[in-house]
Formats: C-alpha cells, structure tokens, sequence
C-alpha cells in the first residue's frame, strides 16, 4: 500500500520548469531514491514533499489523511543545506526541533539522546553548533529529522557532504531507520541508491524518465556489451567507425581506447569481430563481452 | 500554545545569548541618566566652557523635574527608536536568508505564531529597557533635581511603549516581507519619521495618528491630562498592531521559504 501518492506535480520558476508532470507513489515501509544529476529537480521535489515550497500545480495526498490536514507532522525533512541556530548547542536544538514537532521535554530528551548516540555526536551535543564542521551538521540534521519518529522521513543528499567512512556510517543509519521509517532520499550517486534503497525514480530536467524497483530496472534494461581494447594507441579508431555499422549493435563508444558496443546477438557479433581482428591483426589486449550495469543505465538516462 | 511559548522563549534566550539583554537595557538606562545629569550640572558645564563674559548675568532657569523627564522620553523616542530598529531589523530575514526559518517552519507550527513570538519577544525586551531607563530618569531627577511623580513616570513610559510596540510590529513586517535587513530597517524608520513629522505639521489631519501618543505623554508630564482623542489614537496605534503582524506572517507563508 502507498504512504504518499504525488500526482501531476509541477513546478514553474518564471519560465523555468523545475519539475514537470511528476507522479509517483511511495510504498508504506521502503525505501526510495531520487535519483538526478545536478538540477535535475530533487530538491524542488523534496521541498515540495516537505511542505516548504508550494507546486504550482498537482497534488500530494497522504494515504489515510484529509487532502487538507498538516502534513508537517508526519514528516522529518533534512535539507540539502541544513540551517541551525550556532547559538545553540547541538542537544539545546534537538531538544527545541522535539518540542516543537510535538513531542514533550521529557519524550525531547530521552529521543535526543539516543540520536545523537546513534549519529555519533554524543561526544559534542554541549558545544555551539556554530563550532561543528560539516560532517557534523550534517548529522545533526539526520538526528533532528528523526527525533519525532515520522511516517515518511525526506532526506536531501544526507551523505553528499561526508567522507567515505561518514557516507558508509550514514547508510548503515539509513538502513536501521528503515526498519521504523519509510524513507525518501535524494542522491545523484547511483551507488548509494544501490547501497539502501528498493526503490529507485530517476528524474532529469524535472521528469521522471525511470522509476520501479532496482531489480525489475536492471532486469528490464540489461543488455550485452563488448568491450575491446586497444593494444596500440589509435588502433581502433577507424575501425569504430566500421563496426557501428554492423548489425545488431545498437551503440558504439569508442573511449580511451576502449570500444564499447551494446548489442542484441552478442555470439553473431562476437563470431564476426573475432573474425575481423585475426584477419586484419588487430591489436588488441582485451576482448570481453559483459552486461551494461545500472551505472551504464544511469549515465545514458542522465546524459542524453 | 505550546510551541508558542516554546518560540517566545527561545527568541528570549536567543537575546540572552547575543547580549542584547545587556547593551540595550544599558544604553536606556545610560539616556534616562544623562539627562537629568546634564540638567544638574548645567551651570558647571557652562563655566568649564570658559563661562560667561564678565558682567554678563543671564538667569539659568532652574530645572523643571517634569520637564527633564520628558526630555528623556524624547531621547528615548529618537535615540531608542534607532537602537531598537536596527537590533531587529533582521529578525525575521536573518533566520530565512540562512535557512533557519525552514528548519522550524517544516515543524507542525503555525506562521502567525512564528510571527508573533518574535515580536512578543523583542516587545519584552523593549519593555524592560524602556522601563529601566524611565525609573533611572525618574531615580536621578528625584534626586538631583527635585520632586517627580512616580505614577506620571509610568503612565508617560507606557504611552511610549506602546508606540514602540507599533514601530516593532512596522518592523517585524518589513524583515518578514524583505529580503534584506537594511531596506527593513530603512523603510520603518522612514515610515516611523514621516508619521511623525506628519502628525507634528498637520496637526488637524493627523488627529488619528498613533504617533499621537508622544505629545500624550508630554501633555499628561507638563499639564497634567491627556490631549483630546486619547482613545482613537491607542485604537489606531493597536490595530496597526495586529494588521502588521497577521499580514506579515500571510505575506511570509506565500512566498516560498527556500530560494
Ligand atoms: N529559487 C529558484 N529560482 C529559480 N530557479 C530555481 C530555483 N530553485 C531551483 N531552480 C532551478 O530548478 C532546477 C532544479 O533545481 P533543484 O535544486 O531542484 O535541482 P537538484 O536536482 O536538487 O540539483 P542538485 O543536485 O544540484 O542539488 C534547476 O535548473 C534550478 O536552476
Ligand atoms: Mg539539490
């Protein structure tokens, strides 16, 4: 059963289309990523989602909740570029963010410690935030998003601006949460998809161009390649140009002396290119035929 | 409620923390002791300034305690308004240029309640400075000068106030509605001296003007009652108020929080 159902979502800077005719579901329990380049429209989403900007048109219908009722409740929202009072220390704001989303001081404090263990700022909940580095706010802004243990926690890039081992701590976190929460995240690293999520919709200049489970998407869109490289510089180049016209390839690259080639009848192809690179004494060093990967998917999703 | 009080307490301690809660009661107290000082001394200062040529004899009238004390208002009335205008013409742009405001605005809390408190806290503020630098002017006129009526003391201070809780409000809806402080803080006090250049040069124009409030004050110090329209003058003064403060908060609702 879907939590959230966006329908038709639009959203206009001037004449700028952010985000255009998006819809799509969230299911109770999984965990999402929104998945785009830069300025693909995430954040506008998110925002969105999270109640702080308004669409210009469609709508987002929580399930079970009157069109009209204050979804802010139900939410926990970490923005891209996360804002805090530098006066405060870091348990003073969880203790204020708890509060305020309606939790009482003693609910407020026994939720602020254990997030804060969890994010591993124990250690500084009593310095000024305005003394955190990045990572830090960074987690500070995870743990304030949780602290009211919302239905639909939104989470804008939460490892973009980490290290690798801060990135690996904050998805194992994900990964816990998603046993309480359902999670929406945003990335434009499709290995963190990977890493957490069941779910993936790919968005590029503000449309959705792919969504569905990360299964299902590598499943439908797998296809074979060959990959041939060069032993000699330049070898290839003009015979690149002759293999695209074979047939069953439907795509050719030819990159630091790798050419790729996406085929449909990768044995017929192979049988042919083999025959041509020992008749002509191609140099190559390596010939391989394989599958495209989602990472392969995405860049062609997000580059064409 | 709740989150109400939660809000107003934190723009409290937010004070505290950036020490407005010292240097602004200081400079009240510091304005409503000068006065009454400078009066005092008056003919010292005047001799230290090489004094009057020989021969000369001008009567320095004594002092008058009522009068020393408006002066003081008045001083409160330029140099206060100032001090409080730009100690809080970021007060509502400040937390939404860094981002804060979305931070709290995506908590179930309503705008009119983020809008308010902050003006109900810097209201608090104001209150206990104002009220600090009046009774120092009231202590040191007592004292130094002759006899002055605690009560007239409040009631002129609470005239003051409340035009202060106006321009407040002027204020809040400027840095609520633009993006930056300085034009906030220069249309309120454009405004704040138009209204009263205006109410003071078209006196008959101007009978519903809530910068009225002053000469109430200095008519209640000097004369012993309150000019004609007292009641149509707080009416304006506080529906201003509440038309400030609700539309800015609507203003800010609809333009969105991120940019
Ligand atoms: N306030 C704004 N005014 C005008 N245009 C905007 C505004 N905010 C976003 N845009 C435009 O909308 C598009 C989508 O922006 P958005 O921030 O949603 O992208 P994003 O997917 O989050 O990108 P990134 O990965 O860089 O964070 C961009 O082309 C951007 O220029
Ligand atoms: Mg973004």
């Amino acid at each position: 059963m879907s939590l959230v159902e966006i329908k038709d979502l639009n959203k206009t800077y001037g004449s700028k289309q952010a985000v255009h005719r998006l819809s799509f579901g969230i299911r109770e329990g999984s965990c999402v990523a929104l998945l785009g380049p830069n300025g693909a429209g995430k954040t506008t989403t998110l925002q969105m989602l999270a109640g702080l900007l308004a669409p210009t048109s469609g709508s987002i219908r929580f399930n079970g909740l009157p069109a009209q009722a204050d979804l802010r409740r139900y939410i926990g929202y970490l923005p891209q570029q996360g804002a805090y009072y530098n006066w405060m220390s870091g348990s003073e704001f969880m203790h204020y963010s708890g509060q305020l989303a309606g939790l009482s001081k003693k609910e407020a404090v026994q939720r602020t410690n254990d997030l804060l263990d969890r994010v591993g700022l124990q250690e500084a909940r009593k310095r000024k935030i305005g003394g955190y580095s990045g990572g830090m706010k960074q987690r500070l802004g995870l743990a304030q998003a949780l602290i009211h243990q919302p239905k639909l926690v939104i989470l804008d890039e939460p490892v973009s601006a980490l290290d690798p081992v801060g990135r690996r701590e904050v998805l194992e976190l994900l990964k816990e949460i998603r046993k309480e929460a359902t999670i929406l995240f945003s990335t434009h690293v499709l290995h963190d998809a990977e890493a957490v999520s069941d779910d993936v919709l790919m968005i590029r200049d503000g449309e959705l161009v792919l969504s569905g489970t990360l299964r299902d998407i590598r499943n439908a869109h797998r296809q074979p390649v060959i990959y041939i490289e060069e032993d000699v510089p330049q070898a290839l180049q003009t015979w690149a140009i002759e293999w695209e016209r074979l047939a069953h390839v439907t795509e050719l690259s030819y990159q630091d002396g790798i050419v790729k080639l996406v085929v449909e009848q990768p044995d017929e192809v192979k049988q042919q290119l083999l025959q041509q690179i020992a008749q002509h004494r191609i140099p190559i060093r390596r010939f391989e035929l394989a599958q495209t990967t989602l990472e392969d998917l995405f860049l062609k999703v997000v580059s064409s | 409620m709740r989150t109400w009080m939660l809000m107003y307490r934190k723009e409290l301690l937010e004070m505290a923390r950036n020490y407005k809660w010292i240097w602004i009661p200081c400079v009240f107290v510091l304005l409503g002791v000068m006065q009454p000082l400078t009066s005092h001394l008056m003919p010292q200062i005047i001799d230290a300034a090489g004094g009057l040529p020989e021969g000369a004899v001008i009567e320095i009238p004594p002092p008058v305690p009522s009068v020393v004390l408006l002066e003081t208002l008045n001083n409160f009335g330029l140099i206060g308004v100032l001090v409080i205008v730009l100690s809080s013409m970021s007060i509502v742009s400040g937390e939404r240029n860094s981002g804060v405001a979305g931070m709290v605005l995506v908590r179930p809390v309503r705008f009119l309640s983020y809008i308010t408190a902050k003006w109900a806290g810097a209201m608090t503020l104001v209150t206990c400075s104002l009220l600090l630098g009046s009774l120092s002017a009231w202590y040191y006129t007592e004292l130094l000068i002759g006899d002055l009526s605690l009560l007239d003391t409040l009631y002129g201070s609470l005239l003051y106030l409340l035009w202060f809780a106006v321009i407040l409000a002027l204020v809040v809806f400027f840095s609520a509605t633009l993006k930056g402080a300085g034009p906030a803080a220069f249309l309120s006090l454009a405004l704040v001296l138009a209204l009263s250049l205006l109410t003071g040069m078209l006196p008959a124009w101007m009978t519903w003007s809530p910068a009225r409030l002053t000469a109430h004050a200095a008519s209640l110090l000097t004369e012993g009652q309150l000019l004609d329209l007292f009641w149509l003058n707080i009416l304006v003064g506080v529906t201003m108020i509440v038309v400030l403060l609700v539309s800015a908060a609507a203003l800010f609702r609809n333009r969105p929080l991120v940019d």
